[in-house]
């Protein structure tokens, strides 16, 4: 009874252009029903079919969360989802086809927030799916390894080839590289600050990847950088002045420093001897 | 060692399961996690049967079975003086005799050494048979030997008169530790010869059996126990990597096995379990798991060294996966100086140092060459050796192949996904020899010494690299270019009287910590020469009122003046 009414929620479930109010009820109402089949988490007298069926409705509820932009909710279902996936196979009926993909997912969703701990900590769990090179030549597993290792390296320009539209492995990755896309920009100004002394309008809009005159004109100003006749001039000789500024002190410091040091010598030195 | 070619790298595996061989042999105590590869007893060979085998050799033979069996039973005054004294320190004995005992060790032997210990109406004669059943000698009658009729002999009167004999059974009844001391040697029997899942089932058993009796002067023996029940389960199919692994199953026992420990501080065992544990964990790679264990349980402070060694390692293995070089670094360091120094832990301090070295490497030091010419070392840490040139180098090229042709000994030793890392280390050293070697060079030849994708990639990259601070230089977008920096003179700057400092202090707490771990002794020393001083005189001065008092034993007064 029970087990009918989730897999017509499931069907439900799995039309892809299905409205975020809508996923969530039919969600909550498949959870319910796994509730009462006691499946929420696996237990050795749950039948593999309707273990099966629970894979699912984690799986089709973390994709549904990702395409809402709610982190939370995502988090939550591939926590729920790791026991699933732990089982042995012969207890449910079949590997998962969304499995890769959740797991990339969740890779991905690790390097947005910065985790890069959890990130290798998971991808040395990895391993026991299979040898590195199958790992990293699947679709979906390769993806997150990759751009983190691009963006290790600072070869921004790949990581922004990957990310374009037709690139990603399939919809809900758009989703996580979209907030992936302002924390690259940040990294990228951050380091044309140090690496120019100055930049041309036309190579600045190249190298941090925007669209169009305006919006450089507007990332420029929240960076506090200047602009004189189509070339950003970024805000070194402050920084010079300021580096200056605190040199003096700092002169003053090393010499206060190394009178203490020699003092301290002394001391130590009277109670050797 | 430069003109070391690939082609020694079988050299790297014969001397790994060389070092593997010796440790199987030469020493339990020592023998670390990598002992997967036991050589079975060359005895075995022999009594198997050689058809043209010397009449001589047959009562060498002999000899050395008796002697075998005679060590073995040795061990039990160890264990009985451990049982009646409360101290570990004998077990601990007995135990360090196993690795000994256990080159000689067949099923024939042990047969032959429980049969003379139990006698078939002691009270051990249960576990006695079990035992016999488990090495496949069910055939041999307990009490077949001649300390087995004593003490049958003795059993009776006693069970008569128990008030007028008891002291006497007392001491020929079999202490439980005695019995599990045959379920090592069992133990060690069942491994050497491969019978893993009856391995697992025997260590199962006596580990119920532990449990149910409930003894301190078990702890060390115990401990032991659990360790052999660990590598029976890493042997049994579906091996470790899968997730469907016997060691899966056996977590639960271990982490039961742990609390208990932790409840009857039984650190011999906590040591060894929380050691198994982590090791049961990164060999399925559940990093997160392995590293709550570690945050939620508390090493004991005086586990035995061997025990520290691998906690360290393990330690540092799960930091250096979390990204924690430096601590991993210090763990690690700490593992391999705790290791044994002696031939039968080889495996443990390559292992550990292979790790280590990529460590360091991922912390952009450079490893210290000696490291790589230690003899016991040399051949298998060459391919890390090689690593480590192209990436003191910056050769990208010569990494990339280094690690293709290396893959599967760096995946053996689990370093694999490590040393994926160290391509950005690469990179950026790369672009460092260039910016020290070049004042300007154009991006176009830094994309094409570092094979890099392509000039926007290197554009990228050497802008990230001038961030963090590995070059100071400069980019021109329009002309394509980098230019370095004049690098200053580093005698103007504070970096070396700061260095200078540093050095000194190390100095100054040396001599702090020196004089700190002399003073106490030197105190205890000179107190025990004032005791022993006032002992003399007192004895002096009561041989003196002997002599002046009227006592009739004149020579008495002259033995203590001797004193």
């Amino acid at each position: 009874m029970a087990d009918r009414q989730l897999t017509t929620l499931l069907t439900q479930l799995r039309t892809p252009s299905l409205p975020f109010a809508q996923s969530t009820t039919l969600l909550s109402k498949a959870k319910l029903l796994l509730l009462q089949l006691s499946a929420l988490t696996p237990s050795p007298t749950v039948p593999p079919q309707t273990l099966t069926l629970a894979r699912e409705v984690y799986e089709l509820g973390a994709l549904h969360s990702l395409r809402a932009k709610n982190p939370e909710s995502f988090t939550r279902y591939v926590s729920q989802l790791q026991p699933f996936y732990d089982l042995p196979p012969q207890s449910s009926s079949a590997p998962s086809q969304n499995q890769n993909k959740v797991t990339a997912l969740w890779l991905l969703f690790l390097l947005t927030q910065g985790r890069y701990t959890e990130f290798h900590s998971d991808l040395e769990g990895l391993s026991t799916r299979g040898s590195v090179a199958e790992v990293e030549n699947d679709r979906f597993l390769g993806y997150p390894i990759k751009l983190e290792r691009w963006l290790m390296e600072g070869a921004y320009d790949r990581v922004w080839k990957a990310m374009k539209k037709g690139e990603v492995p399939s919809e809900e990755f758009g989703v996580l590289c979209e907030v992936l896309t302002p924390q690259i920009r940040r990294e990228i100004a951050s380091s044309s600050e140090r690496a120019y002394p100055s930049l041309p309008f036309l190579s600045a809009q190249s190298l941090l990847f925007l669209d169009s005159e305006g919006a450089v004109i507007d990332f420029a100003h929240s960076r506090g950088w200047v602009i004189k006749d189509k070339i950003i001039y970024f805000p070194t000789a402050a920084e010079l002045n300021a580096d200056e500024e605190g040199e003096q002190e700092l002169e003053k410091d090393v010499s206060q420093m190394v009178i203490e040091n020699t003092l301290g010598y002394a001391r130590q030195l009277e109670t050797i001897v | 060692m430069p003109g070391k070619t690939p082609d020694k790298e079988p050299v790297d595996n014969a001397g790994y399961r060389g070092g593997n061989k010796m440790k199987g042999k030469a020493g339990k105590k020592g023998e670390d996690e990598k002992m997967t590869v036991v050589v079975p007893p060359s005895k075995k060979k022999d009594v198997e049967g050689d058809v043209a085998m010397d009449v001589d050799e047959k009562v060498e033979e002999e000899n050395v079975g008796e002697k075998t069996v005679a060590d073995i039973k040795g061990n039990f005054a160890l264990l009985d003086r451990a049982v009646a004294l409360f101290d570990a320190r004998f077990t601990l004995r007995a135990l360090r005799s196993v690795s000994s005992i256990r080159k000689r060790l067949t099923p024939d032997i042990l047969a032959q050494a429980i049969s003379e210990t139990y006698t078939s109406t002691s009270p051990g004669a249960e576990i006695a048979a079990g035992l016999l059943k488990v090495i496949g000698k069910e055939g041999v009658p307990l009490g077949g030997g001649k300390a087995g009729i004593e003490m049958e002999i003795d059993s009776e009167p006693s069970s008569k008169s128990p008030q007028k004999n008891g002291s006497k059974k007392e001491q020929k009844e079999i202490a439980p530790e005695i019995d599990v001391f045959f379920g090592i040697l069992t133990q060690v029997l069942l491994h050497d010869s491969k019978q893993w899942q009856q391995g697992l089932d025997f260590s199962r058993f006596l580990i119920d059996k532990i449990q149910a009796l409930n003894r301190r002067t078990l702890d060390s023996l115990s401990a032991k126990v659990y360790f052999y029940y660990e590598l029976f389960a890493e042997q049994l199919a579906p091996l470790p990597p899968s997730s469907q692994s016997s060691i899966v199953a056996i977590r639960p026992v271990l982490l039961a096995a742990l609390r208990t420990a932790v409840l009857r501080k039984d650190t011999d065992t906590q040591a060894s379990v929380i050691v198994l544990l982590l090791r049961n964990y990164l060999l399925t790679s559940h990093i997160s798991q392995a590293d709550l264990l570690v945050s939620h349980t508390q090493f004991p402070e005086n586990a035995a060294n061997n025990q520290v060694a691998r906690y360290l390692y393990y330690l540092g293995k799960v930091r250096a996966i979390q990204l924690l070089y430096t601590e991993a670094h210090n763990h690690l360091t700490a593992a391999t100086r705790k290791a044994p120094s002696s031939a039968c832990a080889v495996g443990f301090s390559q292992t550990a140092t292979k790790l280590l070295l990529v460590v360091e490497l991922l912390m952009g030091d450079i490893p210290d060459r000696a490291t790589f010419r230690q003899p016991t070392m040399e051949a298998a840490l060459h391919p890390y050796f090689l690593l480590v040139k192209a990436v003191r180098v910056g050769d990208l090229g010569e990494f990339e192949r280094i690690v293709a042709q290396h893959g599967d000994a760096f995946r053996r030793d689990g370093t694999y996904t490590l040393i994926l890392r160290l391509r950005q280390n690469v990179i950026k050293t790369g672009i460092r020899m260039m910016s020290l070697s070049y004042s300007r060079i154009s991006l176009r030849d830094i994309c094409i010494r570092l094979h890099l994708g392509s000039e926007e990639s290197a554009e990228y990259i050497v802008a990230k690299a001038i961030r963090d601070g590995v070059i100071e230089a400069s980019l021109d977008r329009e002309k394509g270019y980098m230019k370095s920096k004049e690098v200053g003179d580093v005698y103007a700057t504070r970096e070396p009287g700061e260095t200078f400092h540093d050095r000194i202090r190390a100095c100054l707490g040396l001599h702090d910590e020196s004089v700190k771990a002399m003073r106490f002794p030197m105190n205890q020393h000179r107190l025990e020469l004032k005791n022993a001083q006032e002992a003399r005189e007192r004895e002096r001065e009561m041989a003196k009122e002997i002599q002046e008092g009227d006592l009739d034993e004149d020579d008495l007064g002259g033995e203590f003046e001797g004193m």
